[in-house]
């Protein structure tokens, strides 16, 4: 976190000097490690072991927060009896589908309940229960006293039965000591009168587990208490300036603005189908409706109306996968004919960059949008491949779009950051020469298909003709007024466009419009709440008046959990958001994220509907059942528990089950996508991790054009301990190749104590650390990471796994010619 | 003329360097060559830890110092518990006894209102002499341009009642920029509560004359937690002129002597041929 | 700046432009690249992976041919006044030979102090101010004042009458700023923080003037001179090579109460001409003390005990450079209390580790 969040970790370090405890778990030392009051070096891509053993510990020595767990989770939910564990399957859930490669999730179910996943992801979900589901909050079949075999506490406590201390050693490498101790001051540091929390970014997301990394660290810090509550959480320290608002108003695939699914064939026919099947009639999510609509009001105004379905059909239908490392696989077959690349490096900073630059050259054209030409701009005429002679620039067709653009000081806009916080950014300076904003290339580009296809009468040509493009533009270039898009977004009245007040206001008759439902409110009043900037010393230590977050202003989501089942605070020193009995509402230091006006003690009457079917105990109200989920019975698609398997290629067996890898990870057998083999390739004995260094971003394009950055780390290089520079004749500073089966790239070598081998079951491994952020253009040039890794993803997110393969290293540079091996 | 410029007593500004939590980030190293527009120092792999700017110059006004300490044991699964990773930012110390000010023929170094050691860039004639009175090798000369460079202070700032560039972009507040008195008293206290976590290792570098003498004490003083040495900084340095005086009592004496000697030789010189 | 692209993104060439009365003057670079260190020490003394912990002297190499000059033109400005005090008849062609060795001395070392600077008018910002604790201040002042008083002495040797008189009373002024002249030099060495440089403030002044006295009675001795003038210069002679070589001794034991700060005058290319200048003094010392010199072996004397002085000038500065660039040397002479402790009497020596014995 000090690497790659140093503004961010400065609350870490204030947080040290009053006295926290710093933990930092991760294979390298680094600036984190080095501040950290502990450093436990872990071999890569085995972290679910590590997690997996502090819940079987929190469980077995009962230090969970047994009322919160009881109250607030689904641990007393009774799970369908067709359910059968990895424990049973040796490595298998129960649906596992070996032709399709996937699981069918029904036996995963409640015991006679079937729920949606709070994030309307409707290919986990088959529509047949609904008539079953939302009756009631809650669960139907439960038991608190949690002793039920079948109930979700009982099945995770033997699903993790055999993440041991032991266990670990064998697994990450980590000694029984370092782990008791880590164990400890989480357990010390959790309850009624304190919090822990957990931050975490791509070291845990990109494997192909990586979205049951996640969910180990939410079911511990769920078991401890430590969700909804100050000093707790998982802070998810996201990447680019504002990823966290690209997936809020997404560049996704799959996503609308606001976690509105994107319709799907067949099953999304119509408006009314989308609403059956993404909708609830109970829960929070019987707003849905609202939302929907006045998000298709807000793209296609007044052409939208309730006979034609909001303009439902406008919407394009997803027919399968089109994330980001199938597209490219799909392109490089010659499927995708254009390529928008704006603000992405993707021949640097994806994987397998050669397999890449094959998909573009397979393009008819490609717009680039950066700084200056990137290597994926430049691709044609400078790429290893053309260095070696294997592709002559001549034969290549595709048609190349560069257009330079403004920096993030020289246009205005909101940063949505880690915190779900938006910031609004004034203009500093104006973009040198002919560099211009996103905004205003789009507005642009929209305004010209607009005229484009202005006399069309074909149907497919309606959504661009019926599209509402009316902002208003200022300067010379005619930018587009951004505050006039964020008052789009947070939403307003139809009839006189006044600005709603929040998504409370929404409506599913079309009164209203909004483009992002989530992100209602952020221009309450006809005021840029995110441009707020009260400094900390003149407001409450929540700081409500700085920017403004996402929902509703909420800094803490489902903040009722901080308060007891009866409204009350868990602890003084904890005390967060609690029910007043006089004012007979909620309040507190933050907005309360609960139904206002709900009592705790209120319980749905016999044949309520919509939210009124929420309980004064359900904090977690976007999950169906209220609860929190320590066990998903949908919504994850290689398993409802997180469980330990090796990345694709790992250099030893599986410690726990007979299944080595994720079953249902994502694969692309191709001949320029060669995969190790799975366990103990000799050609390749070594683990390498790669990550970023404080001094660059990312694929570099904005940091190697920069003498400021690029003189603080000026060469491509990789980090080896002394004890595998000597086992492999490496001098510090000299130079060592890196070979996969995919290719071979040089690097200066750093050889360091940072870098340490593990011990784990009887051998040892050696891992190789390598940054990632250099290629051939800009100021200081190098050797491109990417070149070494191939396409493998997670099967819910579709993330790559960069973070653990295997691999070998040699003293020297490589062969002039690159070959490939 | 002399004695010469004192930065200390009334609102004397300054930095006081906590190293202890710094993270290395760099961020003051960036924004100082960018508020003062500097040149890079070349794009050369150092191997020096995360360090390739490796010291202070006439165009590296900040500098960040990442020391590795050994461990013991180091072998397969030896684990690596004596490893450590020191940060320290460092820059010109501003000291009470400049040296480099003091060795100044021209008098292009001056002591600002803010008890800043200034380099006037107009009056500076590149003769080199306050570089070897720096007894902490920080002013440099330009070689592309001839004359002596280092930190300013941000003296353009801090007229402007801004806080310098480097302290400004300091996430940490590792770099705490203010009265140089309350720097001290404020660095006791951090020090005292660090004694009393049990890290006895730190120490203040350069705070107050008895801190060091030899300088007078440094406007920008430091928190460090290994021996002075690890971080490149010496650990009792002195601004040569304070022992000037018997350099000069010895010239004088040989002086006196060898011009008696010419009288001798004369008067002995006897007659004729 | 290696070709970053000028978008106003980067370093901005105007405002990073180097401009000012002084800019656009370029030494010659110093432009080592960084050593490639181990990440973890060897068991030595720690150090910032053998980095040099102070700056090494921007100067070029003429800068001992200027401390040179200086000691002669020095030596030789008091020697004249000297004479022309106690025998300004019988002398009168060495008070003159005097004045002409001064005159061409100095003018050569401030036209080397000039090419140091890089141009003409920065010898003049030297005469901004009088800076008392800057040697340099100090000794820009007495080169200063010594050429103009030398140049009417030299000019008038030959007048007689008033103008002689006046020529007279420049010699003296002259003679009076010899000696600083010729020790100001070693101060202005014993005033940085190069360890070999600072730790020899006692010895470094006496040597520099009695090798500044071999210098001008070398150069004298090649001049014409009577017989008695002859004697005069050959006597002082003897007595500046004694000098040169005991206190170039003292010099080496002063430095050597740290051995690491002495190492730069015992071994290496500096150590080396460090001995070969005493050799070289040591032999014109034997050859003047021979019977009956024939005059190539006086002269032969002569050129040796110039040649060995200049020597010594050169090995000083050498050293000077070396010891600058091994930071140890700094570090040891300052654990071993010759650092801020000995200056001002009051021990601190900072941080853990406390003070390590060096020899
Ligand atoms: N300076 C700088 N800041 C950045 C960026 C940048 O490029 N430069 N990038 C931004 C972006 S896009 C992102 S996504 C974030 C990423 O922020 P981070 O996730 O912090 O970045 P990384 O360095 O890729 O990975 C973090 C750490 O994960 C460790 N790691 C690798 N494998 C494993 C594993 O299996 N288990 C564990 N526990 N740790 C592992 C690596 O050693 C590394 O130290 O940073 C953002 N901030
Ligand atoms: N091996 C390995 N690979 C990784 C990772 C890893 O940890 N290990 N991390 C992955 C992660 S988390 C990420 S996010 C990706 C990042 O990979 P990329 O996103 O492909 O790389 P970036 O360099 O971040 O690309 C951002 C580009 O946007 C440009 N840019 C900046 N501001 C603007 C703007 O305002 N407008 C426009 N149009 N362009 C702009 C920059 O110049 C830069 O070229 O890398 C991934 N790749
Ligand atoms: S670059 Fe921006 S986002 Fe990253 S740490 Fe610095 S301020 Fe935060
Ligand atoms: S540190 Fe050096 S440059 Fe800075 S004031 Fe002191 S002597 Fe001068
Ligand atoms: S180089 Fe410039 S600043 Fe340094 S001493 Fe000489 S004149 Fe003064
Ligand atoms: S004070 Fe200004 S000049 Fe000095 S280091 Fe900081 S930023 Fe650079
Ligand atoms: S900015 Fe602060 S934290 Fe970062 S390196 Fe400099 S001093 Fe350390
Ligand atoms: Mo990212």
């Amino acid at each position: 976190m000090a690497e790659c969040h140093p503004v961010g970790f400065r609350w870490v370090m204030e947080a040290k000097r009053r006295g926290a405890t710093i933990i930092h778990v991760d294979p390298r030392f680094s600036r984190t490690s080095a501040v950290a009051d502990l450093h436990v070096p872990i071999r890569a891509g085995s972290d679910i072991v590590f997690l997996g053993a502090l819940v079987r510990h929190v469980i077995e020595s009962e230090r969970y927060f047994r009322e919160y767990v009881v109250e607030y989770t689904n641990a007393p939910a009774i799970v369908d009896r067709r359910f059968r564990d990895t424990e049973d399957l040796d490595g298998l859930f129960s649906g596992w589908d070996p032709e399709r490669r996937s699981y069918d999730n029904e036996s995963w179910q409640y015991e006679g309940q079937a729920v949606p996943p709070a994030a309307r992801d409707s290919e986990t979900f088959t529509g047949e229960a609904h008539s079953e589901r939302a009756t009631q909050t809650g669960h139907s079949h439960r038991d608190p006293t949690l002793q039920d075999p079948r109930c979700v506490f009982q099945i995770l406590r033997r699903h993790f039965a055999r993440y041991t201390p032991e266990m670990v050693q064998d697994a990450c490498g980590v000694s029984p000591e370092a782990f008791g101790r880590v164990a400890d001051a989480l357990c010390d540091n959790s309850g009624r009168e304190r919090t822990s929390a957990f931050c975490y970014a791509v070291g845990w997301t990109q494997h192909s587990v990586g979205v049951q990394y996640i969910r180990t660290a939410a079911i511990l810090q769920l078991l401890l208490g430590n969700i909804g509550r100050p000093g707790g959480g998982i802070m998810a320290l996201r990447g680019h300036a504002s990823i966290q608002g690209s997936t809020d108003i997404p560049t996704l695939y799959n996503l609308l603005p606001g976690y509105l699914p994107m319709p799907k064939a067949p099953m999304d026919g119509s408006f009314e189908e989308y609403v059956a099947t993404h909708g609830a009639t109970g829960g929070w999510w019987a707003n849905f409706p609202k939302y929907a609509v006045s998000f298709l009001r807000a793209w296609w105004g007044e052409a939208a109306t309730g006979e034609n379905g909001w303009c439902f059909d406008h919407l394009p239908r997803l027919t399968g996968d089109h994330s980001h490392m199938t597209t490219v696989a799909e392109m490089a077959e010659g499927k995708v004919r254009g390529y928008f690349v704006m603000g992405e490096n993707p021949t640097v900073g994806s994987m397998n960059g050669a397999l890449h630059r094959t998909a573009l050259r397979k393009l008819d054209w490609l717009v680039v949008r950066d700084f200056r030409p990137t290597e994926t701009a430049e691709f044609w005429r400078d790429a290893p491949e053309i260095a070696r002679g294997e592709v002559r620039t001549e034969d290549i067709d595709t048609e190349v779009f560069f257009f330079p653009c403004a920096a993030h000081t020289e246009k205005a806009g909101t940063f949505t950051n880690t915190q779900r916080l938006l910031q609004w950014r004034e203009r500093a300076i104006d973009p040198p020469g002919d560099c211009r904003s996103e905004l205003q290339f789009m507005h642009a580009l929209a305004l010209r298909m607009k005229k484009l296809y202005a006399e069309s009468s074909e149907m497919k040509d309606r959504p661009i003709q019926d599209l509402v493009w009316d902002y208003p533009t200022h300067g010379p270039h005619d930018e587009p007024v951004a505050e006039a898009v964020v008052a789009e977004i947070s939403g307003y009245r139809m009839e006189d466009r006044a600005p709603v007040s929040g998504f409370s206001e929404l409506a599913d008759d079309g009164s209203t419009a909004c483009g992002c439902w989530i992100y209602s409110g952020s221009y309450a009043g006809g005021v840029n709440q995110a441009a707020r900037r009260r400094p900390r010393t003149e407001q409450s230590w929540v700081a409500p008046e700085w920017g403004w977050a996402w929902p509703a202003n909420r800094r803490i989501l489902y903040n009722r959990a901080s308060a007891d089942p009866e409204g009350r605070p868990w602890s003084d020193r904890k005390a967060y958001v609690w029910w007043d009995e006089e004012a007979g509402a909620w309040t507190g230091h933050d907005v309360p994220d609960f139904i206002q006006g709900r009592a705790p003690w209120y319980r749905p009457p016999e044949g309520a509907t919509g939210v009124d079917l929420i309980s004064g105990t359900d904090p977690f109200v976007m999950q169906a059942d209220g609860k929190a989920w320590l066990y998903a019975p949908t919504g994850i698609l290689d398993g409802p528990l997180p469980t330990h398997y090796e990345p694709r290629e790992s250099v030893m067996e599986n410690p726990l089950y007979g299944q080595q890898c994720n079953p249902a990870r994502m694969e692309w057998h191709r001949a320029d996508n060669p995969y190790h083999r799975a366990v103990d390739d000799p050609r390749f004995p070594y683990l390498i991790t790669t990550y970023r260094l404080t001094e660059h971003h990312t694929a570099g394009a904005m940091s190697r054009w920069l003498s400021w950055l690029s003189e603080l780390q000026p060469e491509m290089f990789c980090e080896v301990s002394p004890e595998l520079a000597r086992e492999r004749g490496l001098t510090h500073g000299g130079w060592a190749t890196i070979t996969t089966a995919r290719a071979e790239i040089e690097a200066r070598v750093m050889v360091t104590a940072r870098m340490t081998p593990l011990r784990v079951r009887r051998r040892v491994v050696h891992t190789i650390g390598l940054p990632y952020h250099w290629a051939s253009q800009g100021l200081v040039r190098g050797d491109s990471t990417n070149e070494l890794i191939p396409f493998v993803a997670d099967p819910t997110v579709s993330i790559q796994e960069s973070k653990a393969l295997t691999g070998t290293i040699a003293p020297g540079r490589r062969s002039r010619a690159g070959a490939r091996r | 003329m002399s004695p010469p410029a004192r930065g200390d007593g009334d609102g004397a500004k300054g930095f006081f360097t906590d190293t202890t939590v710094c993270i290395g980030c760099k961020a003051c190293e960036t924004a100082c060559k960018q508020w003062n527009q500097l040149p890079d120092d070349g794009m050369a792999f150092a191997g020096m830890s995360y360090d390739n700017t490796g010291e202070l110059g006439a165009s590296t006004w900040r500098h960040v110092a990442f020391v590795e300490t050994a461990t013991e044991g180091l072998g397969e699964d030896a684990g690596r518990d004596g490893l450590a990773w020191l940060f320290s930012s460092d820059v010109c110390k501003h000291c009470e006894r400049a040296g480099c000010l003091e060795n100044c023929p021209t008098g292009a170094i001056v002591r600002t209102e803010f008890g800043g050691v200034y380099v006037q860039p107009d009056v500076c004639n590149g003769c080199g002499y306050c570089i070897v009175g720096c007894p902490f090798g920080v002013i440099d000369r330009r070689d592309e341009d001839g004359r002596a460079w280092k930190c300013t202070l941000c003296y353009d700032r801090t007229k402007d009642g801004q806080e310098p560039a480097c302290a400004k972009a300091c996430p940490t507040d590792s770099i705490q920029y203010g009265d140089v008195e309350e720097l001290k008293a404020r660095a006791q206290e951090r020090l005292a509560t660090l004694h009393e976590r049990g890290a006895t290792e730190t120490y203040l570098y350069g705070a107050g004359e008895d801190g060091q003498p030899g300088t007078g004490g440094l406007n920008a003083f430091f928190l460090l937690a290994a021996e002075p040495e690890r971080y490149n900084l010496p650990p009792d340095p002195v601004a040569p002129a304070r022992k000037a005086g018997q350099a000069w009592a010895a010239a004088g004496i040989a002086g006196l002597a060898t011009a008696a000697a010419m009288l001798g030789a004369v008067l002995t010189r006897g007659r004729g041929r | 700046m290696s070709g970053a692209p000028d978008d106003g993104r980067n370093v901005d060439p105007r405002l990073g432009a180097l401009t000012g009365e002084a800019a656009g003057q370029a030494p010659r670079g110093r432009g080592a690249p960084p050593p490639q260190a181990p990440p973890v020490e060897d068991g030595g003394s720690p150090t910032y992976y053998e980095r040099p912990v102070i700056k090494a002297p921007v100067w070029k190499r003429s800068i001992a041919a200027y401390f040179w000059l200086g000691g002669a033109a020095g030596a030789a400005a008091t020697l004249g006044a000297v004479a022309q005090l106690a025998a300004p008849v019988e002398l009168r062609g060495l008070v003159v030979s005097c004045r002409r060795v001064t005159a061409v001395a100095g003018a050569a070392s401030t036209a080397i102090l000039i090419d140091d600077l890089g141009r003409p008018e920065r010898f003049l910002n030297m005469l901004r101010v009088v800076r008392p604790s800057s040697p340099m201040s100090v000794g820009a002042w007495v080169l200063a004042g010594l050429g103009s008083a030398c140049a009417p002495a030299v000019a008038l040797a030959g007048a007689g009458g008033r103008l002689g008189r006046a020529g007279d009373v420049a010699g003296l002024a002259a003679g009076a700023l010899g000696m600083p002249l010729a020790g100001y030099t070693a101060v202005l060495l014993n005033n940085t923080v190069v360890p070999v440089w600072y730790a020899t403030h006692r010895t470094l002044p006496p040597f520099f003037v009695a090798s500044g006295t071999v210098a001008a009675t070398g150069l004298l001795e090649l001049t014409r001179l009577s017989a008695p003038e002859r004697r005069v210069v050959h006597r002082l002679g003897v007595a500046a090579r004694v000098a040169d070589l005991l206190t170039a001794r003292a010099v080496e034991r002063e430095a050597g109460r740290v051995e690491r700060v002495a190492r730069p005058l015992r071994d290496g290319a500096s150590g080396a001409l460090w001995r070969a200048s005493s050799g070289m003094v040591g032999a014109s010392l034997a050859l003047g003390l021979l019977p009956r010199r024939a005059r190539a072996a006086r002269r032969a004397g002569a050129v040796l005990g110039a040649l060995g002085s200049l020597a010594a000038r050169v090995a000083i500065v050498q050293a000077g450079v070396r010891s600058a660039r091994d930071p140890r040397a700094t570090f040891e002479l300052q654990r071993a209390g010759l650092g801020g402790a000995s200056a001002t009497g009051r021990a601190a020596v900072s941080g853990p580790g406390g003070r390590r014995a060096t020899d």
